[in-house]
């Protein structure tokens, strides 16, 4: 089965606001034990809405792990939700 | 008219491969490559709703229980269903496929048609196959590089369909009146969509075996041996590749059904269950503006008994403490050690104020407050204010993914 955990970590995020199909990047973040973790790839971002409030949810990796973070654009605050970085054999 | 629609063949079908299995993967790069089932709750012996190529390539299918599935591939990552992100990459394939016409139907939440008749100049001058490439290359610029669809063009929707389906994955067909007998020759009678169980038997009855056979049958045959209606003159028409499914279907009933999520709930518990699924439908059939006067509420027993009892009211109804009171009258009868519970509202019609005497205070005090509700389950997200019953549930019935029908994504 999927070992997935999930969380409630606010997290520290450095993104990109360019232009193109996706304009927010997230590039790394820092967790609240200081680890800090270099995206590799943002494998998809979807906007999950929550009454009128507008989360915006990107699934990335850092290569070893997927980790699902998530953007209340009210707040403007980022949260680790989710980390699988472990796969049962 | 025997002959075969010789136009332009200008339907083109899309599915999505695989379509909330190769999601995940796409969310999630880790998962890429490796047998994915998705589920709706992990537990053994829930179903798969779907599951990766990889993991099909093992003998996994659809509908068959984890359970089952770990022993045929036990490297087998199950996920649960995220509803949400499988909703976005619809509105995104939906974006898309109406770039290329306004007549855009899509049939569930991986699949949908475009009809290029009426389309402007400069669509209608391009080569069908292109559009389809074209659009193979924005699923994967525009949602991910591991998104795959199959599309299928014909003059049809059945046939486009049908090209859909003959490579999957990431295949593109084309059926002319030229291969359509090449088509039919490679493909078994329950390959065609709407062939299964009772209609392969009736076609059986009369020697038909192959699809082949049922193209070479006349229309005589089909209606009154095979089908015994205008059932027969649609194959008949379907089959040489005109246009006998575009039909708008209308909304004929509301409902919800749950599993259980474990087995020895006491009779309230269960209620509180039901009642949960009477406020999830209720909610449905307000957002389509609907109010029903029938209410049928079944459940499933250990035993694989199955009980029902409906009631069909004088006045149409939709609110939600209607809906469950009479649920809860008609699920006295129920009978014990249940696994599955479900209700659904039918003979459904415009919900109008009109229809309402303004002289029926408490009708209208309740049409206000539950007005209300929604106006603030809308604002601040599902489930914001709900009946005290249902204070525990929502932990266990949880939104799920809603198979053929768009109307809720």
């Amino acid at each position: 089965m999927n070992d997935e955990t999930f969380l409630n970590e606010r997290v520290d995020v450095v993104a990109v606001f360019g232009e193109g199909l996706n304009p927010c990047r997230p590039i790394k973040f820092r967790r609240p034990s200081g680890r800090e973790i270099t995206i590799t790839e943002i494998g998809l971002r979807h906007p999950n809405v929550q009454g009128k409030r507008m989360v915006h949810v990107f699934d990335v990796t850092d290569g070893g792990a997927d980790y699902r973070l998530e953007f209340d654009s009210e707040r403007l605050t980022w949260h680790l939700k989710m980390e699988a970085d472990h796969y049962e054999k | 008219m025997n002959e075969f629609n010789h136009e332009r063949p200008l339907i083109m079908h899309i599915d999505l491969n695989s379509c909330f299995a190769s999601v995940e993967q796409q969310a999630r790069p880790m998962l890429r490559g490796r047998p994915v089932a998705i589920v709706n709750r992990r537990t053994d012996t829930t179903a798969l709703v779907t599951a990766s190529y990889e993991a099909k390539a093992m003998g996994v299918k659809v509908g068959m229980k984890l359970r089952e599935a770990k022993i045929l591939c036990p490297d087998i990552i199950g996920i649960e269903s995220d509803p949400a992100k499988y909703r976005f990459v619809y509105h995104k394939l939906l974006d898309i496929m109406r770039d290329y016409s306004a007549h855009v139907t899509m049939k569930s939440i991986d699949e949908g048609v475009i009809d290029f008749h009426d389309s402007t100049a400069a669509i209608a001058g391009r080569d069908l196959a292109d559009i389809g490439y074209e659009i193979k290359q924005r699923l994967k610029d525009e949602i991910g590089v591991w998104m795959r669809c199959n599309v299928g063009i014909s003059t049809n929707r059945f046939l486009a369909k049908t090209a859909a389906g003959l490579h999957k994955p990431d295949g593109l067909d084309v059926i002319t009146p030229e291969n359509i007998q090449d088509v039919l020759g490679s493909l078994k009678l329950t390959d065609l969509t709407g062939i299964a169980g009772r209609n392969e038997k009736r076609l059986n009855s009369v020697g038909i075996f192959t699809p082949l056979q049922f193209l070479a049958a006349d229309s005589v045959t089909l209606h009154k041996m095979v089908f015994a209606s205008v059932v027969g003159d649609w194959w008949y028409k379907r089959l040489r590749g005109w246009e006998v499914d575009d039909v708008a279907t209308d909304i004929k009933r509301v409902g919800r059904q749950y599993v259980l999520e474990r087995f020895g709930l006491s009779y309230d518990q269960i209620l509180q269950r039901l009642h949960h699924l009477c406020e999830s439908v209720g909610s449905r059939m307000r957002g389509q503006h609907k109010a029903a006067r029938g209410i049928y509420v079944y459940a499933k027993t250990l035993d694989r008994q199955y009980w029902h009892a409906s009631h069909m009211s004088q006045l149409p109804f939709c609110h939600d403490q209607t809906i469950y009171l009479q649920a809860q009258q008609l699920f006295r009868d129920a009978p014990t050690r249940l696994r599955e519970i479900g209700i659904h509202c039918y003979e459904l019609q415009d919900d109008m104020d009109s229809q309402l005497s303004l002289f029926n205070d408490q009708i209208v005090r309740e049409r206000q407050v539950t007005s209300a509700i929604d106006d603030i389950n809308a604002q601040f997200g599902e489930r914001t204010i709900h009946s005290a019953d249902t204070l525990n549930t929502g932990t266990y019935v949880k939104q799920k993914i809603p198979f053929g029908s768009t109307r809720y994504l």
